[in-house]
């Protein structure tokens, strides 16, 4: 009995370095929220299979994360150590949420050579991809600036074309609520402060902060301040428009809800936007719809927008090997001669290396150069402040307070406390 | 069992007065009834309307859906959402949620049959204070164990595969209980005379005990069938992996953050309901006898 | 079986029987203990020490109490969580098992199609899946282009789009209504059976002596499906307890927390803020006060049926 039991063991533990050893065959795991196409299984296992032609020797297995229950996944992968290698999502999540957990690994060795390119293209990337030590945690691919979006037909109607710059896609704050009172009188639902959760939520804290150029956190991100003068002079601009019925607060729906909305002719405005939303509600636009991007109202006219990274981070998973493999499979798939562009495309967004200059004018996602109009709009990437999980939860909170009648300085003064405790 | 054997006695004193003149229906025919049953039947058709309305949506493209007055047939119905659908690993989210529910029912059918049985039958040490446990922990919410349950199928190394939902479900003490109530209704007298005659315990608990509690075994397969079904925190915990969720967490996730496309999300809730509900309709009498048995004994 | 034995040879012979008994029952036990204690027993445990730590993705230290202290003075855990978890049991409870006693009473004369039609209708929202039912509520309830709305106002009911699941005074309401609609499907069938196996003589005998159908309901089917009200409360209670999918996929427990359930609460607070040691306290506090539910329901069936 003693024997087998012996023997068992022994076999244990040579049979899988025996079969590693067979051959130099390493397995890795790419898990990808949905940025753009990166969900479209066909895409994704296009650029593996072109991987595997330069490196039949790493196999890469790939999962699709989605943004209601992704980072359930993740936390519960975490707890039981089975993480993925390479993930691919934002600074907030890579930098300040698990980078800082110490999950992370340190990946400065891949910007060696790229560093400069991507500082070229937006030095904010650089310095969001990084923590307060200067350690990288993230590896970019793309960028974007999140909008907001108007149905020109009913602005016509409405005749609150004139209060926009159609030739720059910005407006005042002004300019803002003439538009919106038009559209009011004309009929329409202008549009809805959506916070029945936190999907979305970028595009609510760009409209306050835009409104009297407030600023969503201290510029070393340390700390919120909602508190500010000019976000609760926004705050409370917002408010008495919602009162007017110059614009809806929905405390039931969320971005998604919100965009469908605008799709189909409920609503004047959107206040989540991007090249990428535009591609794929393309679909199911209604006839009275034609969309029109625009940088969110600020009070001066030079809006701030905010930016969405999106990179590569690797899971400290103890390793060597496999962390490599990934580091190979990143690099090529961000920075190969023939690979970089494509995968860039995919997302629809814009490439974070000045090098790779415009890539979609000629292509079929022609519409979305245009997008590359609001790129010298982009802020502060304030989404690396710690507690970012609980701040995001007490935001959408807040609004819903503010929204059914709350006082605004109460009640933003409860949401700072809460969200700065602890930072 | 006595439950089900009596076929409806009340139905069979109908008729005997029904030939005397007095029937119950006839009498029965008041406004509070005739009221009772409209408003029956406008209820059904509430109940009904949620399952209509899947079927219809599933069919409806996302233009019809989002549009503000809503189409109650499709006019143009479209196979689009089923195509965006069948993109998706979606037959294996269904297998896998036949695979889950199906082992958990295996499983602890066998492990309950067999517990049940030693609590009733057997007077081991032990024997009351195990039985006072489950009964305890039979109140427990499950819920409340997951994260070192988390830890725990980490540990396993079986976090991320169906096992991780399986086995706390065959763990789950209703099975045992029900199993001891149903097998303390088998005779002392079988079992003594099976011992008397040689038999080993093996062969008595197969022989005589098993067919005389099947009926309590089918009862306790539908049930951990539906729980099985309808447990969607433990599976949300447990399964990451697109290729290994089941078809309750493929719906879930079928929502993103920047469309809500509910052309798509009834497309899979339609997948994962109407094969359920044709099993059930066909299944319909075993059904109703496993649920009633299962209360009746539990 | 239990007689005592007087002589030596006897006893023994009662001994090696005994030694018999101990190890067939360990042995049929085992198989179910082992899955048991492994994943409730074990977890359970480890749940209660994880209380007693602040437990997060990157510490873990023992801090005593504290987290129950801090659960004491969370405004939202006790203000929100606690009593939106004891409105829905307490609305629920009841409501269920009224409706599906009147439903019950109503089809369980009728002819046996109609019956099992009826039956069926009812218990389809269980099959049809939580996810499911609730995603398609959540279309149906819409502010926009909900169906909910559209029928109303063309019905005159309303004149404007009532927001169901975004305003908090209609959220609750809504999500104990899809919650009734699946879990008196069970209770339906188990009282139609009861009811049917009520004696007949007994109510032939009250009927000729002149009772009102109410005397005779009260008098005489009451009595007898009593096991069977028992019965549904427990499991309704507990399944009112553990509510889940309906809130996280449906209001995420807003607006405003007015959805905010002990269920969801520990969820949040373990998986979105990975505060497990925290959680793992509020399950502890959700667990005991089950047991109370239970416990009162237990005593009231031994006093019932005593």
């Amino acid at each position: 009995m003693k024997k087998l039991l012996a023997l068992l063991l022994c076999m244990m533990l040579i049979v899988p370095s025996a079969l590693a050893l067979a051959d130099d065959q390493v397995t890795i795991t790419l898990w990808t929220y949905p940025i753009g196409s990166w969900v479209d299984d066909t895409t994704v296992k296009g650029f593996i299979d072109s991987f595997n032609a330069v490196h039949p020797e790493i196999k890469v297995n790939v999962q699709y994360l989605d943004y209601s229950s992704g980072d359930d996944q993740v936390t519960g992968a975490i707890e039981a150590k089975t993480t993925p290698d390479i993930i691919f999502e934002g600074p907030e999540r890579l930098v300040a949420n698990w980078g800082a957990a110490g999950k992370m690994l340190d990946i400065s060795d891949l910007w060696a050579d790229t560093k400069d390119d991507i500082v070229a293209a937006s030095p904010a990337v650089e310095a969001a991809c990084k923590n307060a030590e200067g350690i990288y945690y993230e590896y970019p691919l793309c960028m974007t600036t999140h909008t907001m979006v108007i149905n020109k037909q009913y602005f016509e109607k409405a005749d609150a074309l004139q209060y926009i710059d159609e030739e720059t896609h910005t407006w005042t704050t002004e300019n803002f609520i003439k538009a919106c009172k038009a559209l009011q009188a004309a009929g329409y639902i202008p549009g809805v402060i959506y916070c029945g959760g936190q999907g979305g939520d970028q595009g609510t804290r760009a409209l306050v902060t835009n409104l009297y150029s407030g600023k969503f956190t201290n510029a070393d991100h340390t700390a919120y301040t909602m508190d500010s003068a000019e976000n609760i002079q926004a705050l409370t601009q917002l408010q008495t428009m919602v009162n007017e019925g110059s614009l809806t607060a929905d405390p039931g729906i969320v971005a998604g809800d919100e965009i469908a909305l605008f799709c189909n002719g409920t609503i004047a405005m959107g206040f989540c936007w991007n090249a990428s939303a535009a591609v794929s509600n393309k679909a199911s636009m209604q006839e009275t719809v034609t969309p029109f991007p625009m940088a969110f109202p600020s009070d001066d006219g030079v809006p701030e927008l905010q930016g969405g990274i999106w990179g590569f981070g690797l899971f400290d998973n103890g390793d060597e090997a496999r962390a490599n493999a990934a580091k190979t499979f990143v690099k090529w798939v961000c920075d190969d001669a023939n690979q970089a562009v494509p995968s860039v495309y995919a997302t629809g967004f814009f490439p974070t290396r000045a090098s790779l200059g415009d890539i979609y004018t000629g292509t079929e996602k022609e519409d979305n150069a245009a997008f590359s109009l609001f790129m010298p709009y982009l802020g502060d990437y304030y989404q690396v402040t710690g507690n970012w999980a609980v701040q995001r939860t007490e935001w959408w909170n807040l609004l819903q307070r503010i929204f059914s009648g709350g006082n605004v300085e109460a009640e933003v003064a409860t949401y700072v406390t809460n969200s700065n405790s602890g930072i | 069992m006595q439950a089900t054997t009596t076929s409806n006695p009340h139905r069979k004193m109908k008729v005997q007065r029904g030939d005397i003149g007095s029937d119950h229906s006839v009498q029965a025919l008041t406004p509070y009834k005739v009221i009772g049953v409209i408003l029956l039947i406008i209820l059904a058709l509430l109940f009904l309307f949620p399952l209509y309305w899947i079927i219809t949506g599933s069919f409806k493209s996302p233009q019809v859906i989002n549009a503000a007055t809503p189409q109650w047939f499709p006019l143009e119905p479209t196979i689009s959402n089923y195509q965006r659908l069948f993109e998706k690993p979606a037959m294996a989210w269904v297998w896998n949620t036949v695979f889950m529910c199906v082992m958990s029912m295996i499983l602890t059918c066998i492990t309950a049959s067999m517990g049940g049985y030693a609590l009733a039958k057997k007077r081991f040490t032990g024997n009351k204070l195990i039985f006072s446990i489950f009964i305890i922990a039979m109140a427990l919410p499950k819920q409340v164990i997951l994260i070192p349950l988390l830890k725990e199928m980490a540990w396993l190394k079986i976090h991320n595969t169906l096992w991780a939902v399986i086995l706390p479900t065959v763990g789950w003490p209703f099975g045992v209980f029900l199993m001891k109530q149903f097998s303390e209704n088998v005779p002392n007298e079988l079992l003594e005379a099976a011992r008397i005659d040689g038999a080993g315990e093996t062969r008595t608990f197969l022989e005589i005990v098993l067919p005389l509690i099947s009926p309590g075994i089918g009862a306790l397969a539908i049930f951990t069938f539906i729980n099985a079904w309808n447990d969607y925190f433990l599976q949300l915990i447990m399964l990451n992996d697109t290729q290994v969720l089941t078809i309750s967490l493929g719906i879930a996730k079928l929502q993103s953050e920047l469309s809500t496309d509910f052309g798509l999300i009834m497309a899979g809730a339609a997948l994962g309901s109407v094969p359920i509900i044709i099993i059930f309709l066909i299944f319909q009498k075993f059904f109703t006898r496993g649920i009633t048995m299962g209360a009746v004994k539990g | 079986m239990t007689v005592k034995a007087p002589s030596l040879a006897v006893s023994k012979a009662q001994k090696a029987q005994r030694r018999r008994e101990n190890i067939a029952g360990y042995i049929f036990m085992a198989p179910s203990l082992l899955f048991f204690l492994g994943f409730v027993i074990f977890p359970m445990g480890m749940c209660l020490v994880t209380s007693f730590f602040n437990y997060t993705m990157t510490d873990f230290s023992f801090i005593g109490f504290q987290n129950y202290a801090e659960l004491i003075h969370d405004s939202i855990f006790v203000n929100k969580a606690l009593i939106n978890t004891l409105i829905i049991v307490v609305l629920s409870v009841p409501v269920t098992c009224i409706f599906s006693l009147w439903v019950a009473s109503l089809i369980y004369k009728m002819r046996e199609v109609h019956t099992s039609f009826f039956r069926c209708v009812f218990y389809l929202p269980v099959v049809t899946g939580s996810v499911a039912v609730t995603v398609v509520w959540k279309w149906i309830f819409n502010n926009y282009y909900g169906i909910l709305n559209y029928l109303l106002k063309n019905l005159g009911l309303i004149t404007m789009n009532q927001n169901w699941l975004g305003s908090a005074n209609t959220a609750l309401g809504c999500i104990i209504m899809i919650l009734l609609t699946t879990s008196v499907g069970q209770p339906i069938v188990l009282y139609v059976s009861a009811l049917s196996n009520v004696d007949g003589s007994l109510v032939e005998a009250a009927s000729v002596d002149g009772a009102t159908n109410l005397q005779v309901f009260w008098k005489i089917k009451w009595p007898q499906i009593m096991p069977t009200t028992l019965y549904i409360l427990v499991i309704t209670t507990i399944n009112s307890f553990q509510c889940f999918a309906l809130i996280q996929l449906l209001t995420s427990g807003g607006p405003n927390n007015s959805t905010q359930t002990i269920m969801y609460y520990i969820y949040y607070n373990a998986f979105k803020l990975n505060r497990y040691g925290y959680g793992s306290a509020m399950g502890i506090i959700l667990a005991i006060i089950i047991g109370i539910f239970s416990a009162v329901q237990f005593r009231l069936a031994r006093t019932d049926n005593g």
